[in-house]
């Protein structure tokens, strides 16, 4: 067996600096946005006083829920002793911290008054989940930082078990916080279930996964490095289970909120009647971001590179309708002050609220994006985060 | 208000207040001139209004007080009246940019219709000042915040305005200001990037006044401390009964309705 | 790449000195305008001048949270709270030559003037009101404290005589 050999990306080429400019461009468009937003105040969005949370926030909590999952590969190396995977923990360590940094990006430049963040970090309400929240976040930047610095610095190398159980252990609190920001409200009907937190933590794993799988192959395609077939399968097949696992909790939800008189309405709304979030739920998020995805990764076309990557972009595309449909259906179906009553009022009480993402709002959440891939862009040309070669001689610890 | 203690307090603050008002009147002589325009406008309180409250101004809110409300729905009037008063007070309405969906509404009239009855009514519906209000526990800064009286609101010193507090609301009591707003009430600060809601007219109640909706519902809805027994909400509310909207998520709001 | 960031850098760091160094050139020509604060209704404020130049953020926090957190309205010996915000605008409104209240947004008003030439940013007026109720030209007619709604018919609200009744504590004479 090859030795396996990290090495830095070559950061002085021209598709470097092409890469870099893209993603930095993203960023700043993003950035210009959310000013645009908060300059003139958030009339210019979509979203109102009965969508109170709306794009910006599905890409956020998509990409701090994917942050989450990226961290599986490392966590499968190091705390379940599969070295198999070892070769990818660190890049999974970047692309956990960089896709964390871009979601609270987002979140941050929606807030109406980003200008106080100083005020959110000195005035705490331990009460409140969002507080929480705020220590997760950045509690999972630091465990996960020491996590690299144990793998990347070699006389602390035995500690990385260890750092590594504390990431593993620190991220599923991570995602169940953040699916219980959610969960804990009971005063709406789609969000009212326990079965929240568990569900995003599934989410994660497949969201992460996914997001991973395509950073891996793109940064091996353009920097000319071999990524052999052993790790690539190894990948997809485990995507596979994921998107299924996530597609029975799907199934589990809804079937268990139909038989709950308190949760009929709002499942009927997704399943049947809801307009736009009916289409994005059964089409988008079941067809292409689910049962479409399963298929190319198992059929015959799961040995083609091109297809795993197809199958990746969907199941992201499939994450984000799913959460558009969780975030925003949750909130256009309305609150029921009286049960069982017909209502009405200047409020838009008893109606389901409209909502149409601005464009302000869309560039924000790809500007999302634009700083979590500008992030990992800047870190393998940093440090030795990518095994120069992966092919099957280096990956396979069974293999030649 | 019946007790002798409390009488014996009022008097006193009144007094206080009086003289301290006079003593102020060096703060400026547009106050000074105010005397002579209109005499004694610059005093602060008719032994009257005084009477309403029975806390003390310089000890601030009392956890022995719990404000609240009963909102009788049999009576016939115009709960849009009420809506008017609100906005009047509070300087609401006065976007610019904001869609109707965007706007801040306090208070608003609900018409609920039953499907199987035919039966419907009118009611006006605000914060409920909850006492275990949701909005309190999900805000991250301690911006939503309950005084010692059972009144909730915003300190917008500390609301960074990430809605979290709308989206925990059974009420849809909150609004989120959705652009620059100028020319606001010099009573009711408010401005772009943080929630506001019903704050039951905090600064009408500590100087004594009944909150505006009250005073413009004909005595529709009857203001008052849900603790003192000797209250007349209390006793409305023992001899006839209430009911809160939505008692089952087990809130305990400061608002009862009567016929709901 | 290790290069390049350290050119980069390097750039950075000469910048700032040099922005900075510029600044000090200028500042020791003279100790920059003068400012004029404009004298302002008030015969006396709660502290002398140079107090509460310092003084007043401190002041008007400690007092912002007494009374909107904790709902204390008056001082222990039953006077008015120092840090009023309301109380502020009202002394030192400033006019302009058409005689009207100038707003936040011009240079002029007194918060502003300082401010700007302190080049401290002040973030209390996108919620304050920032100059007295009512324009100002009436605003000693009001008590600030509440108008009486019975008498509101909606959309054309005015004061009315009630009001001013309701305003003017009983046995109040002139001379007192
Ligand atoms: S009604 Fe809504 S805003 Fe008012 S206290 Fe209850 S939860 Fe808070
Ligand atoms: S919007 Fe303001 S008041 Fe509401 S939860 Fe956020 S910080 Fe608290």
């Amino acid at each position: 067996m090859k030795k396996l050999h990290f090495l830095e990306v070559e950061g002085n080429s021209l598709g470097y600096y092409a890469f870099l400019g893209l993603f930095s461009l993203i960023a700043l468009i993003g950035i210009l946005a959310a000013y645009y937003m908060e300059h003139n105040g958030h009339w210019v969005t979509g979203m109102s006083n009965q969508v109170i949370w709306g794009t910006p926030h599905v890409f956020a909590i998509f990409l701090i829920v994917a942050a989450s999952g990226a961290l599986n590969v490392a966590s499968i190396s190091s705390v379940f002793a599969k070295t198999a995977y070892k070769p990818l923990a660190r890049l999974s360590g970047i692309l956990a911290i960089s896709l964390l940094s871009g979601g609270l990006v987002v979140l941050l430049l929606d807030l109406g008054r980003p200008d106080r963040l100083i005020v959110a970090m000195t005035q705490f309400n331990f009460v409140s989940i969002f507080t929480w929240n705020i220590f997760l976040y950045t509690g999972f930047m630091a465990i996960v930082g020491i996590y690299l610095w144990t793998m990347m610095d070699r006389p602390y190398n035995n500690l990385t078990k260890k750092a590594g159980l504390g990431a593993f252990i620190w991220r599923l609190i991570l995602t169940t916080g953040t699916g219980s920001i959610f969960g804990f409200l009971i005063s709406r009907e789609a969000y009212d279930s326990a079965l929240f937190a568990p569900m995003f933590v599934i989410m994660s794993f497949s969201f992460g996964l996914a997001f991973f799988i395509l950073v891996l192959m793109g940064s091996y395609k353009y920097t000319h490095r071999a990524l052999g077939d052993y790790m690539v399968n190894r990948l997809k097949n485990l995507l596979g289970v994921f998107v299924a696992a996530v597609l029975y909790f799907v199934l589990v939800y809804h079937v268990t909120n139909l038989y709950s008189a308190d949760h009929r309405g709002v499942t009927l709304f997704v399943l049947a009647d809801g307009g736009i979030y009916t289409f994005l739920f059964w089409v988008v998020q079941i067809v292409l971001g689910s049962l479409l995805p399963l298929a190319l990764l198992y059929g015959p076309t799961g040995k083609n590179r091109t297809m795993i990557g197809l199958a990746a972009v969907l199941v992201i595309i499939g994450g984000m309708a799913q959460l558009y449909v969780i975030i925003v259906g949750g909130q256009a179906y309305p609150m029921h002050l009286f049960p069982g009553m017909e209502v009405s009022s200047s409020f838009y009480d008893g109606v389901v609220a409209s909502y149409s993402p601005s464009l302000p709002e869309v560039l924000l959440g790809f500007g999302g994006f634009g700083v979590t891939l500008l992030l990992v862009t800047l870190a393998v040309a940093a440090l030795k985060f990518l095994p120069d070669s992966l092919e099957d001689a280096i990956a396979d610890p069974h293999g030649k | 208000m019946t007790s002798n203690i409390n009488n014996e307090k009022q008097a006193e603050i009144t007094s206080a207040e009086t003289d301290s008002s006079r003593r102020n009147f060096v703060f400026g002589s547009i106050a000074a001139a105010g005397v002579t325009i209109a005499p004694g406008v610059m005093l602060y309180q008719t032994a009257n209004a005084r009477s309403l409250s029975d806390f003390s101004l310089k000890e601030g809110a009392s956890s022995k007080v719990r404000w609240g409300m009963l909102v009788d729905t049999t009576k016939q009037v115009d709960w849009n009246k009420c809506v008017e008063a609100c906005n009047k007070e509070h300087g609401l309405n006065n976007e610019t940019h904001s869609r109707d969906d965007q706007k801040t509404q306090y208070i608003r009239v609900v018409d609920v219709k039953n499907k199987g009855t035919g039966h419907s009514m009118s009611l006006p519906v605000m914060c409920q000042h909850c006492e275990s209000a949701p909005c309190v526990d999900v805000c991250p800064t301690g911006a939503s915040m309950k005084r010692d009286d059972g009144i909730v609101l915003v300190d917008r010193h500390r609301c960074i305005g990430c809605r979290y507090c709308m989206m925990a609301c059974p009420y849809k009591a909150r609004s989120f200001v959705h652009e620059v707003l100028s020319d606001q009430k010099e009573n009711t600060p408010r401005g772009k990037g943080c929630v506001e809601s019903c704050n039951m007219c905090v600064n009408r109640i500590d100087n004594g006044l009944e909150p505006a909706c009250v005073e413009a519902s004909n005595e529709a809805i009857i203001f008052g401390d849900l603790n003192d027994p000797e209250s007349k909400i209390a006793k409305l509310l023992k001899e006839f009964g209430g009911k809160q909207i939505r008692a089952d998520l087990k809130l305990n709001p400061g608002v009862y309705y009567k016929g709901i | 790449m290790r290069l390049h960031l350290n050119l980069l850098s390097l750039a950075i760091v000469s910048l700032v000195l040099l922005t900075s160094m510029s600044s000090v050139v200028a500042s020791q020509d003279s100790l920059g305008p003068k400012i004029t604060i404009q004298q302002t209704s008030g015969e006396k404020c709660i502290l002398p001048p140079e107090e509460m130049r310092r003084q007043h953020p401190d002041l008007l926090k400690h007092d912002r949270i007494a009374t909107l957190r904790e709902g204390v309205r008056a001082k222990a010996d039953g006077g008015k709270l120092d840090g009023s915000l309301k109380q502020c605008v009202n002394c030192h409104a400033i006019k302009d030559d058409s005689n009207k209240y100038v707003r936040i947004d011009n240079d002029q008003h007194f918060c502003v003037s300082c401010h700007k030439y302190a080049a401290v940013s002040i973030d209390c007026f996108q919620c304050h009101r920032d100059i007295p109720e009512g324009g100002g030209d009436f605003h000693t007619l009001s008590n600030h404290k509440g108008i009486n709604y019975n008498a509101v018919v909606p959309g054309t609200y005015n004061l009315t005589v009630q009001d001013m009744a309701n305003i003017v504590p009983e046995g109040y004479s002139d001379d007192k």
